[in-house]
């Protein structure tokens, strides 16, 4: 099984060494006059500093020692939590092609069925009935300029 | 003299501005809104903040603070329904709620408990009100002597102790105030206008905004973290409305704990960290050391429903001091009140009194009329709030997942902001699992920008010199207190451990 402290720590300490690295890029200033780059600079030293003892520790640990961590998910629970991410990706990836309507149907059926709906006739209809609601809500009445995507005529 | 108003004057032109039809409706809204993310397990304050700050943008700001404000002190009336009916907390703040609240209700005085909390809430909130409608002031006064080395003390100071006082491990916490910091360094650097960190992209110019990362972070996060398992409710208890009446008895033994639960909450309100939920222990490990019947602590004291629900509907009260009167923060879910604050072109601090007194005064007497809404919805109401758990959880997550989606996109209308969006919502679901906390990474967020600014001011002020910035009294104290919250916990640790 994976562990995921030790991965989690390392991409802090890679971002954190990342992150210190684009500082150094920025103008550093002087003391009395300080530039763009020192307090990134800081922040970066102190994500380095941070993350480093905790990666080294998370690999001397031993999984049940790992800081009192909940379990990832495993099977059909795990397999749901990806499929509500996919889901969430579809949305946001085919929002400007396909448009509100349709994304937020899909997302709102899928979130329905993988969240325990059986009935696929109340998912059908709650999903239309969701994204009609929204898209008059939001776009209608709020005025927020919802993607049209294939309705754009 | 700051106050040039004094607060009775101050409060009747707030009273006329919370009266406005908007701001009215914007209270209720906010206090309904509020108890009903209260009753719902998941969703916190914080989160329902978010959602709403995008539809705020068409409001003023005092109208928009009156209705955030409204969510946060609402929400601690909810979180005692569900946690005295179904014994699951709405909210953190409402855990101790449930040693003796859910024991009042298995012996049937469930319709007692929920009276008891809802009065101690509007008893304890009121007072809280009054308290910091004169601590404000005087604090704010006090803030005008600041410069920006004890800004940038009292910032770092609040961002360090807001870490360790969430508890759980201390590296974790001050990992995600890096990375909040981290975030806050997106996009154009305020004084020169130089783009750092934007990876090229013309959109991030503008830095990483607050309402995908809180929103990612706390609602997305916590879909995921729901779809892992599929829960149903357990069996509710019903309660009919001649019950909600507790007994002389009861009322004798519960008004002393409200009012020791008042004091108690606000000045914990006051200091940095999560006032609502510390607040709560405080009151019941006090109510618990004084009272003449501890045994029955635990088994369904009527006190230990009284005191906890009290404390932390006044530790929000005290919580509003130093946001109102300093700028800062000094909970997370009064840093999404600042966050809405700066969205809305207002910087707050000790001047907002006298420069902009409508919106002080106004969220201030808001506060009055929110706790009254609040008694009248949550007394006669209860079983109707209680009823929102039934509402099927698929259907409550779509919408959650719907609103978050479009409440991101609607305020720059920006792909980008619906990517990050996803991405912190992923940050969220797996730090979430290995025990991160999430509050220091938005206080960090929010506080970044000003720490940096007041760090170099500071630093230009006094040449270069951070001794110098070390030696004043006002912030020499603060980054003292700042640094002993660092080094005490593990020296103490170390002498015990021997």
């Amino acid at each position: 099984m994976i562990r995921a402290l030790p991965i989690v720590s390392f991409c802090f300490l890679v971002l954190g060494g990342v992150y210190l690295a684009g500082s150094l890029e920025l103008p550093m200033g002087s003391a009395a006059r300080p530039g763009a780059g020192l307090f990134p600079f800081l922040v970066g030293i102190a994500l380095v500093a941070l993350s480093s003892p905790l990666f080294i520790r998370s690999l001397r640990l031993k999984e049940p020692q790992e800081e009192r961590t909940e379990p990832f998910p495993s099977g059909g629970d795990r397999h749901r939590v990806m499929a509500v991410g996919a889901t969430l990706c579809f949305f946001v990836v085919f929002l400007k092609p396909l448009g509100y309507m349709i994304c937020s149907f899909v997302l709102m059926g899928a979130t329905l069925r993988l969240l325990g709906l059986r009935s696929w006739a109340k998912i059908v209809l709650t999903s239309i009935f969701t994204a009609a609601i929204s898209y008059y809500l939001f776009f209608s009445i709020l005025g927020v300029p919802l993607p049209p995507g294939i309705f754009s005529f | 003299m700051i106050v040039n108003m004094d607060a009775l004057q101050g409060l009747a032109l707030g009273f006329g501005v919370a009266f406005s039809g908007p701001n009215l409706l914007a209270c209720f809204l906010g206090v309904l809104v509020g108890t009903i993310v209260g009753v719902l397990p998941g969703i916190g304050p914080i989160g329902a903040m978010a959602l709403l700050i995008p539809s705020t943008f068409a409001l003023g700001p005092t109208t928009a603070l009156i209705m955030l404000a409204g969510i946060y002190y609402g929400s601690m009336y909810g979180g005692s329904t569900t946690t005295i009916l179904v014994n699951v907390p709405g909210e953190a703040a409402s855990v101790v709620t449930a040693i003796d609240g859910y024991q009042m209700a298995r012996k049937g005085r469930a319709g007692a408990a929920l009276a008891v909390s809802a009065v101690g809430s509007f008893v304890a909130g009121t007072l809280g009100i009054v308290a910091l409608m004169f601590f404000a002031p005087l604090l704010a006064e006090l803030a005008l002597e600041f410069g920006p080395p004890e800004y940038f003390a009292l910032t770092l100071m609040g961002l360090i102790l807001l870490s360790r006082l969430g508890g759980g491990s201390a590296v974790k916490s001050f990992l995600m105030v890096g990375l909040g910091l981290l975030l806050g360094t997106v996009g154009m650097e305020p004084i020169s206008g130089l783009p750092r960190f934007t990876l090229g992209q013309l959109e991030l110019g503008q830095g990483v905004e607050l309402v995908p990362v809180a929103m990612g972070l706390y609602g997305i996060g916590e879909v995921l973290m729901i779809a892992e398992r599929i829960t149903g409710i357990s069996q509710m208890i019903k309660v009919k409305f001649r019950e909600l009446f507790p007994t002389v008895a009861e009322w004798k033994r519960a008004f002393p704990p409200m009012l020791r639960g008042g004091g108690v909450g606000f000045f914990i309100g006051l200091i940095p960290g999560p006032a609502a939920i510390l607040s709560t222990f405080a009151s019941y490990a006090l109510e618990k050391k004084i009272s003449k019947h501890p045994e029955e602590f635990g088994k369904g004291a009527i006190e230990g429903v009284a005191g906890p629900e009290s404390a932390n509907n006044s530790a929000t009260a005290g919580a509003m001091v130093p946001l109102l009167a300093l700028g800062v923060p000094f909970a997370p879910a009064t840093a999404m009140l600042l966050g809405a604050l700066i969205i809305h072109g207002v910087q707050p601090g000790p001047l907002l009194m006298t420069q902009q007194p409508e919106i002080f005064w106004g969220v201030v007497a808001s506060m009055y009329i929110g706790n009254v809404v609040l008694l009248i919805l949550n007394l006669p109401l209860v079983g109707v709030f209680a009823s929102i758990l039934r509402l099927p959880q698929h259907l409550l997550m779509g919408l959650i997942l719907l609103l978050c989606l479009v409440g991101t996109y609607s305020v720059n209308n920006s792909f980008l902001d619906l990517y990050i969006l996803i991405g912190m919502g992923g940050v969220g679901y797996f730090l979430r699992k290995l025990k991160f906390d999430m509050a220091p990474l938005i206080l960090a967020l929010v506080l970044g920008p000003m720490l940096e600014k007041t760090l170099r001011q500071s630093l230009f002020m006094m040449r270069g010199d951070v001794w110098a910035i070390c030696v004043r009294p006002i912030a020499g104290t603060l980054l003292l207190i700042a640094l002993l919250s660092i080094v005490l916990p593990p020296v103490i640790h170390l002498i015990k451990r021997k």
